[in-house]
């Protein structure tokens, strides 16, 4: 697992996809690869309301991830530094492996360079003391970044405020 | 890397790094600057038009103007500086889609079209000949060489030689190829000229009816000039007509090549020699305003022996050839013996075997290996029985009364080789032997016979006696007057002076134009990416070169027949398939390097793509090991190597040869295609360590990563609410 986590509170997300734009704008992609994505679930009936729920999908930087495994350039490596899984452009030879490896379907496919493209925590920006693109963007702030013992525990304060009112 | 020497590549490459650091703070700058590299791509990868050369100059004109930042008009003014300083090469590149450094891939020519003294774009005919298209594949040839049917039968063929299907099994018969779509087309009566342009009123009078003359007389005929030709002997073609004998070339062919040139309004004067029938004088008084010297080189070189000009049956063999040629066909005299080791001498020792001379032998002073003369006319020699006398040097000719008696000979030892390589043969002492022969034909080489060329009195001569001319326009230094062929270049071949003659054409419309001459060689033009066949690739390997049919042995040594009989309609199409399109593949290795060094699959074995080390090629071991992973296809330059999904099939080919086909497998919710069996079993076994329980779920990329999503949604539905 990465040293870094990257936690999308659902309750605020309005699926704006400001997130994707930003991402694929700062990898400079063509039509086609979507490292992040915000997945639509519904909409669907809760109690007498239609929900709808967006779910961020970036990588999730595995502790062992099958992309790495599966890369026969070892182009797909995992930082030693930080765990977070990147693909080195150089080395990849665009075989898919890795693609088609992933259970969550996190690298991505470049068709006008011929390589795999993923998210990689836009490490370059965290280097810089900068959090990643999608972060920055989102005008609900529903994105956290941070170690995991700095992610807010906005779902448990709202399960305990939940609770506390209906008492 | 290898340092890049196409200008155009250079430039590209130098634009690309300042685009990327970011030097160009300014963002109408670096939009206006990677416009210009856009159209600079474009020339490299031919997809450029007549504009885009202005279009470059007018954006970087923008650069320097419009009060841009200094740093932007500096890059403006280097990159205009650098095209114009490069501005041949450019046009070259969106004129010709050639780029002879190979650097950019897209342009790199075929090595039988780079071998071509002509350029002619080999692939392109030779594809058409395989779809039947023979009309076609004549049309292309003459953008490059207006006689495809006499360099189909006669030509030294050096495309051939550098074939690379040669490393594979045995070269395509190009020049048979071009023999029989030749014949094709014109007895089907498809064989025609192009269109002419407006007659243009300039008149240009070539002398000698020779190859060289005839094509650049073609070209400038095309250009709308009026051309005419003034031959000394009383028949067209020159060295064609009579230097190569009628059984290796027959004279209707000349004929009816010649025909196609004067049905584009060309005269020609035959039995008008320069100087004696006709004066420059005369000429400049009929209007003409540019001269080609196109006169061949029919003097020959003497032996320097005694005995030499004593006797009547010492004849040089151009004298002989043209005298046999002319009509006369009486039989020289019983014995014969030839000097010399190339093509002329093999072409006179063959002729007088056909005249009836009963013993004929060729005397060479080197070995067989060592011989200039072509190996399938030498083994053709030896079928029909001349007999060579290897490590031979003639000393004396004797005779009686007038007449030959023999030739007196010594034998020889090959020197050990010298610094260049080249051993030289030594006379060994007291090995003085006379050979019984009645005729002596020396072929030791021919020269220029300069006669009545003195009125052009600035031209230039080399040391060899020969023309002096600027290599790439054909100028000689007097101005106006151009030359070509052997006059220029020495005893050469055929398609040496048709190249010749085509550079001529457009150096004399240049003339005319007031157009600067080039300073750069002539590249070869694509004339077109033709479609590919496609065939499995067991097809492809195991088909074979055809044998050419031969005439008879007993009839070729007592009749002047054409000795090669040409290929059936079938044996053509399928050797038009065995070609591996190199104008497309440009065997850079890098599919093979991925195969096998990165991906560890090694299903691509095409050790003919190495030139300095060939290795083993075989195109049906990719159908065994190859897991269409698309490596290959993703990293080729010029899409030689495609994947593609077609009718439930994953196919790998490479220009068309179908090198593996697997079936696919499809996504179990939405359908959407995924890759074969063989590909995900590949990724099976990487990453079994890890999850096991992955190992047979079939689902595409998108379906996998919705249906997490919806698993970490926070939705919950109503009845799990409470």
């Amino acid at each position: 697992m990465s040293k870094y986590f990257l936690f999308q509170d659902q309750k605020k997300c309005i699926g704006c996809m400001a997130c994707v734009v930003a991402c694929k704008s700062r990898q400079g992609l063509p039509r086609g690869p979507q490292p992040c994505l915000v997945v639509t679930v519904g909409p669907q009936w809760v109690g007498e309301q239609p929900r709808t729920a967006f779910t961020f999908m970036p990588c999730f930087h595995c502790e062992n991830p099958w992309c790495v495994a599966a890369c026969p350039t070892g182009a797909m490596h995992q930082r030693s530094e930080d765990g977070i899984v990147t693909v080195d452009p150089d080395l990849c030879v665009g075989c898919k492996t890795c693609i088609s490896a992933c259970p969550w379907g996190a690298p991505q496919w470049n068709p006008e360079t011929g390589k795999a493209v993923k998210c990689d925590l836009c490490h370059d920006r965290i280097k810089a003391g900068l959090k990643p693109a999608c972060v920055t963007v989102c005008p609900t702030q529903c994105l956290y970044f941070g170690t995991p013992d700095e992610i807010p525990e906005v779902r448990r304060e709202r399960y305990a405020r939940a609770r506390a009112q209906e008492n | 890397m290898r340092e890049k020497s196409c200008k155009v590549r250079t430039i590209h490459d130098w634009l690309k790094d300042k685009l990327q650091s970011r030097e160009l703070a300014h963002p109408r700058c670096q939009q206006i600057a990677s416009e210009i590299f856009d159209l600079i791509y474009d020339v490299s990868q031919g997809r450029a038009g007549d504009a885009h050369l202005a279009s470059i100059f007018d954006l970087s004109d923008h650069l320097t103007s419009e009060g841009m930042p200094p740093a932007c008009r500096r890059l403006g003014e280097e990159i205009s500086n650098r095209v114009q300083a490069n501005r041949e090469v450019f046009e070259s590149h969106i004129q010709t889609h050639t780029c002879p450094t190979g650097d950019c891939p897209m342009l790199t020519p075929a090595p039988c079209q780079m071998a071509c003294p002509a350029g002619i774009d080999i692939p392109t005919y030779i594809m058409l000949i395989g779809q039947g298209r023979y009309a076609e594949a004549i049309e292309v040839i003459r953008k490059d060489n207006p006689f495809p049917w006499i360099c189909g039968l006669i030509c030294t063929h050096p495309c051939e030689f550098m074939c690379v299907r040669g490393r594979m099994d045995s070269p395509i018969a190009i020049m048979d190829l071009k023999g029989f779509t030749s014949e094709k087309a014109m007895s089907a009566m498809e064989y025609g000229n192009p269109p002419k342009m407006p007659d243009n009123g300039h008149k240009v009078c070539v002398i000698g009816a020779g190859p060289g003359g005839l094509t650049a007389a073609y070209y400038l005929a095309l250009q709308g000039y009026q051309v005419t030709i003034i031959e000394a002997l009383p028949v067209v073609g020159g060295m064609m007509m009579v230097g190569i004998p009628r059984y290796r070339l027959p004279r209707e062919v000349i004929d009816r090549e010649v025909n196609m040139i004067e049905e584009l309004g060309v005269e020609i004067r035959l039995n008008t020699r320069l100087g004696e029938d006709v004066t420059y004088t005369d000429l400049a008084a009929e209007g003409f305003a540019a001269y080609l010297i196109a006169v061949g080189a029919h003097g020959s070189y003497k032996l320097m022996i005694t005995g030499e000009d004593d006797y009547p049956e010492v004849i040089s063999a151009v004298d002989y050839l043209r005298r046999v040629s002319l009509g006369d066909h009486r039989r020289p005299g019983k014995r014969v013996a030839v000097v010399g080791g190339g093509n002329v001498a093999i072409d006179a020792a063959r002729t007088s075997l056909r005249l009836g001379c009963e013993e004929v032998t060729i005397l060479y002073r080197r070995t067989h290996d060592q011989m200039p003369a072509h190996s399938e006319e030498v083994v053709e020699a030896e079928e029909e029985g001349i007999q060579f006398s290897y490590l031979t040097i003639p000393k004396e000719i004797v005779g009686e009364n007038g007449h030959v008696t023999g030739l007196v000979c010594v034998r020889a030892e090959l020197s050990e080789p010298d610094d260049s390589g080249r051993q030289r043969p030594v006379p060994v002492e007291g090995s003085d032997h006379e050979l019984s022969v009645d005729v002596v034909i020396p072929a030791i080489g021919q020269e220029v016979d300069s006669l009545g060329l003195d009125d052009f009195n600035e031209v230039d001569w080399t040391r060899r006696h020969t023309l002096r001319v600027n290599t790439v326009s054909m100028q000689t230094h007097q101005a106006g007057v151009f030359a070509v062929g052997d006059a220029v270049t020495g005893p050469a071949t055929v398609v040496e002076a048709i190249a010749g003659g085509k550079k001529a054409a457009s150096a004399i419309h240049r003339y005319f134009e007031g157009i600067p001459q080039p300073e750069l060689p002539p590249v070869p033009v694509r004339r077109s990416r033709t479609d590919y066949f496609t065939l499995p690739a067991s097809l492809k390997m195991d088909l074979k070169r055809p044998e050419m049919a031969l005439l008879g042995n007993e009839r070729r040594r007592i009749t002047f027949q054409q000795v090669r009989l040409g290929m059936a309609d079938m044996q053509a199409q399928n050797e038009a398939k065995r070609c591996l399109r190199c104008d497309v593949c440009i065997r850079c290795g890098r599919c093979v390097e991925i195969c096998r060094d990165k991906m560890g699959v090694e299903a691509l074995k095409l050790g003919y793509m190495d030139f300095d080390n060939p290795g083993p090629t075989d195109l049906k071991i990719a159908a065994e090991r190859c897991i269409a992973c698309g490596a290959c296809a993703t990293n080729c330059p010029t899409d030689a190597m495609q994947m593609v999904d077609k009718d439930g099939e994953r196919v790998l080919s490479l220009c068309g040869t179908v090198l593996n086909r697997l079936k696919l497998e499809y996504c179990e919710t939405c359908g959407a295609v995924l890759g074969p069996a063989r590909y995900h079993d590949y990724i099976m076994r990487r990453v079994k360590e890890i999850s096991p329980s992955l190992v047979g779920k079939r689902i595409c990329l998108d379906c996998a990563r919705r249906d997490s999503g919806k698993v970490h949604a926070e939705i919950v539905p109503p009845n799990e609410r409470r």
